[in-house]
């Protein structure tokens, strides 16, 4: 005859499966919980070697961002998010040959370009017994874009729920209605759409660690180009595939806990990438961690992209010295200090990210005088009631 | 799907397979924690998905994009 299971393994059981990580997929949260985050990111400036005439200082952004997650009744929860940014600064307009045949940027905004984006997303997901279902939508707004967005998405459990299948869904559309169209004969309205799925797997080893594989693909087609570009033409449609795969593992005796990432990237304008991201977690006591952070990303560059615009070829022709379109390599490191208090939890985050064409792991034949370092600063407030 | 992609999604289920072991439900403790789930800050990846986006032409990961933006 069987033995029943004793009462301890079923309450020690129940603990287990009401821990939130676990739960995660097939219970909506315990508590609610508000959360806000204020970040600032600065742009290095140039140089006059790279910018012989004009405006140096690049982007100065601040980030606000808001969210709010509550159950709703026993199966659901309710997810808000809202975000605001401001933007002031100038970003790269046409690039020339320098008086040594080496390209020089040309900066627009010679009185500054002031900017600030919106945006508020509601989502409501459902749980199960074996899984989880939900969407969300979403509204972005800026002084020259817009974009209105809906997702969904839904997870299934399997083999004593150590494997989770999640398939997402999305499609965005967008509107781009630059400012100063006519003055600077720009488009004055073009849209663009993006649809993405993905697909993702993931394994519980053992009970350290997990592994997650997922594959992303996004079909975009409309305006792709940068409408405040001088001599700027892409085509009109891309499709992009990521892979993507992520490890968990908690080391015991470290009491500390790695997080690794890795992601394939190609698409057809020809960009081929690859991102490494690692954190690790470090309990220092009950109710503080440090979280160093490393990141290294490379990509080659689009078969249209050059670093000096062409202003002979008609715009039929594709092209671009858009310098996020260059071969570059970048690293960034940060720091970030945890601090938990019971509902409270606060977070405070230092980052600093250098994008050069020497750290590429791709062959970089016209290297981008544009390319971008920034330094980030961030502070996290978290309750839960 | 090419084949090179065919083979190395096969050969990742099959490790999977090959590496995991039944863990009961009062053994996954450690995979409960903050810091071991897939998306342990959202905020944080909401904040780098968009940097990394105006920064970098490439973009998708794990779950479906949302909203593009005017990032120039």
């Amino acid at each position: 005859m069987k033995k029943p299971a004793s009462r301890s393994l079923i309450a020690l059981s129940t603990s287990a499966l009401a821990l939130p990580g676990i739960a995660e997929a097939d219970a909506p949260p315990l508590t609610s919980s508000l959360s806000y985050k204020i970040s600032n990111y600065q742009e290095d400036d140039l140089s006059r070697e790279q910018v012989p005439f004009g405006e140096l200082e690049r982007y100065d952004i601040d980030v606000h961002q808001f969210q709010f997650v509550s159950p709703l009744g026993r199966d659901y929860a309710l997810f808000i998010n809202a975000n605001h940014e401001n933007m002031s600064g100038a970003s790269p307009w046409f690039s020339t040959a320098g008086s040594n045949g080496q390209p020089v940027i040309n900066m627009s905004g010679a009185s500054g370009i002031y900017d600030s984006r919106s945006e508020v997303s509601l989502g409501v997901r459902y749980y199960g017994a074996r899984g989880n279902i939900g969407g969300a939508i979403g509204y972005s707004e800026e002084n020259d874009y817009r974009a209105k967005y809906v997702s969904m998405s839904g997870s299934r459990n399997f083999n004593n729920d150590l494997t989770t299948l999640t398939v997402s869904l999305s499609h965005s559309d967008d509107s781009i209605f630059p400012s100063d169209a006519e003055r600077f004969n720009r488009v004055r309205h073009e849209n663009k759409q993006a649809s993405s799925v993905a697909v993702s797997l993931s394994q519980v080893l053992n009970p350290v660690a997990s592994f997650q594989t997922a594959l992303s693909l996004t079909g975009q087609s409309g305006y792709l180009s940068d409408p405040y570009k001088l001599q700027d033409s892409r085509p009109d449609e891309k499709t992009q595939i990521a892979f993507s795969n992520s490890l968990r593992y908690f080391f015991i005796e470290a009491d500390g806990a790695l997080q690794s990432d890795y992601r394939y990237y190609r698409d057809d304008f020809g960009i081929r990438s690859h991102t490494l991201d690692l954190s690790w977690f470090q309990n220092v006591t009950r109710s503080f961690k440090i979280v160093p952070m490393l990141r290294y990303y490379s990509q080659s560059a689009a078969d249209f992209y050059t670093s000096i615009d062409d202003f002979l070829k008609p715009l039929s022709e594709s092209q671009s010295s858009d310098y996020r379109l260059s071969a570059f390599g970048a690293v960034s490191g940060g720091l970030s200090l945890v601090a938990d208090f019971g509902g409270w939890s606060a977070t405070l985050t230092a980052e600093r990210y250098v994008a050069n064409e020497k750290y590429s792991a791709f062959t970089v034949a016209q290297p981008s005088p544009g390319l971008v370092q920034f330094t980030r600063l961030s502070l996290g407030v978290d309750y839960a009631f | 799907m090419p084949a090179k992609m065919r083979l190395i999604l096969s050969s990742i289920t099959l490790a999977l397979l090959a590496a995991c072991s039944q863990v009961q439900p009062w053994e996954r403790g450690y995979l409960a924690k903050q810091e071991m789930a897939w998306d342990s800050d959202p905020l944080e990846r909401a904040l780098n998905d968009h940097i990394f986006f105006s920064k970098e032409a490439s973009s998708g990961g794990n779950t479906a994009a949302g909203g593009g933006c005017g990032c120039n």
